[in-house]
């Protein structure tokens, strides 16, 4: 996969300090996997934080707080040292012990031949794609974690345009596969569009196949037009 | 202080524990505060930060980071468990995809600490205007509007400032790997 199209420096430190909120960092991690160049990236600013953290100033401590944790250290670290293979074989086992991710495919969703679901994904509840406009579908992407946030995954038919929409933050999008255009360019597989606030756009699917997409936004989405009515409960 | 690490990794070294603990406790709880956390909270993450770094001392890798990095990456993402925890939903094993670090040798360790010396280094040579945009822009969920705040600018120009602080940022971390 080659990637075009990259999360702004800014995404990049705010999910390496963990402030961007878990939707948009969602799709950051989607992105990674395919990623090495933003991979590094990520590690670089991790490194930031690591020189921020040494140079900060101490704060102090209860004075019994090294007493209380090093009550809790027990005999041994994990492993038993960098010989052993018991941190290895623990974490094999929670592998396999962990329920299988149930690749059960969001209701309504058509994946073209050869595709799937990001593994980040598939862990994750999706409501039935619902249409929203002609060849447009759309489900709703659960982030238990942060109630705030709005991530959707969109399937729209080839040709088609992604409804036009305003938003009051940034707006993040991913592309699983297909691709499409909008004024800034045209976008594919394993992409991040970050649009601002300000923009208000309406992305067009290239005419050869279905694009399939995940989409956060930060702060409330706005349609235009009887959509927007037709949405209202929805959002 | 990777050395330290390794240490616990090898020996169950509790001298080792206690300097790193020493160093690390104090400031991984001010970094916390700094982002938002009760001075309460963030003392009890600082010493489970420290508990998590004797637990896991194996999977540290000197050739990837430096002890500072390391144990900030494991405080960072306690936080945002505590956070997850705090909204009463469910958390990520933000762990799972980590390595148990192979054999450790002198020279990685070396490398590590040249590692550090090197974005210190990067830091020190960002204008004061620009190392606190940085250092902003990882503390705060909101940083454009404290930027703006701080540094008495429209928040559109903060926008643009934290842009080319940024990119500043990453020339200079280029050969980082």
């Amino acid at each position: 996969m080659s990637v075009h199209s990259h999360p702004g420096d800014e995404t990049l430190l705010r999910f390496a300090a963990g402030t961007l909120p878990a939707g948009p960092a969602l799709l950051v991690e989607i992105h990674l996997q395919g990623c090495p160049l933003c991979r590094t990236a990520v590690r670089r600013f991790e490194a930031v934080g690591g020189a921020l953290l040494d140079a900060a100033e101490p704060a102090a401590l209860a004075g019994d707080a090294f007493a209380r944790t090093l009550a809790q250290l027990g005999s041994a670290p994990m492993s038993g040292g960098l010989t052993g293979g018991g941190a290895r074989r623990d974490h094999l086992e929670a592998a396999f012990s962990r329920p299988p991710a149930a690749p059960r495919l969001p209701e309504g969703l058509l994946l073209p031949e050869g595709v799937r679901l990001p593994q980040p994904l598939t862990s994750r509840r999706i409501g039935s794609m619902i249409p929203v406009s002609p060849g447009v579908r759309m489900g709703r992407v659960h982030v238990p974690e942060d109630g705030q946030s709005n991530v959707f995954l969109f399937q729209i038919g080839p040709g088609r345009a992604i409804p036009q929409h305003t938003h009051a933050g940034t707006e993040y999008t991913h592309v699983i596969c297909g691709g499409f255009s909008d004024p800034s360019g045209h976008y594919g597989a394993g992409d991040i569009v970050e649009a601002d606030g300000d923009v208000e756009h309406s992305p067009r699917v290239d005419d050869d196949g279905t694009c399939i997409c995940l989409a956060a936004f930060e702060g409330r989405l706005r349609f235009r037009g009887l959509l927007g009515v037709v949405l209202r409960p929805f959002l | 202080m990777s050395a330290l690490v390794v240490a616990i990794a090898r020996t169950a070294d509790r001298e080792a524990f206690a300097l790193l603990f020493r160093h690390f406790a104090p400031r991984v709880k001010a970094f916390l505060m700094r982002s938002g956390l009760a001075a309460n909270a963030a003392e009890e993450l600082a010493q489970e930060t420290l508990l998590t770094v004797w637990r896991k001392a194996s999977y540290f890798d000197p050739a990837r980071a430096a002890a500072s990095t390391w144990i900030f990456t494991i405080a960072r993402n306690l936080s945002i468990d505590l956070k997850r925890r705090e909204r009463h939903m469910g958390t990520v094993d933000l762990d799972a995809v980590d390595e148990e670090a192979d054999e450790t040798s002198g020279e990685t360790i070396l490398m590590s600490a040249e590692r550090e010396a090197r974005v210190r280094a990067a830091l020190s040579k960002l204008s004061e205007e620009q190392a606190t945009i940085v250092r902003l822009s990882f503390f705060q969920e909101k940083p454009h509007s404290q930027i703006a705040q701080e540094l008495g600018i429209p928040l559109g120009t903060a926008k643009s400032r934290v842009r080319l602080a940024l990119s500043r940022l990453r020339t200079l971390l280029e050969d980082l790997k």
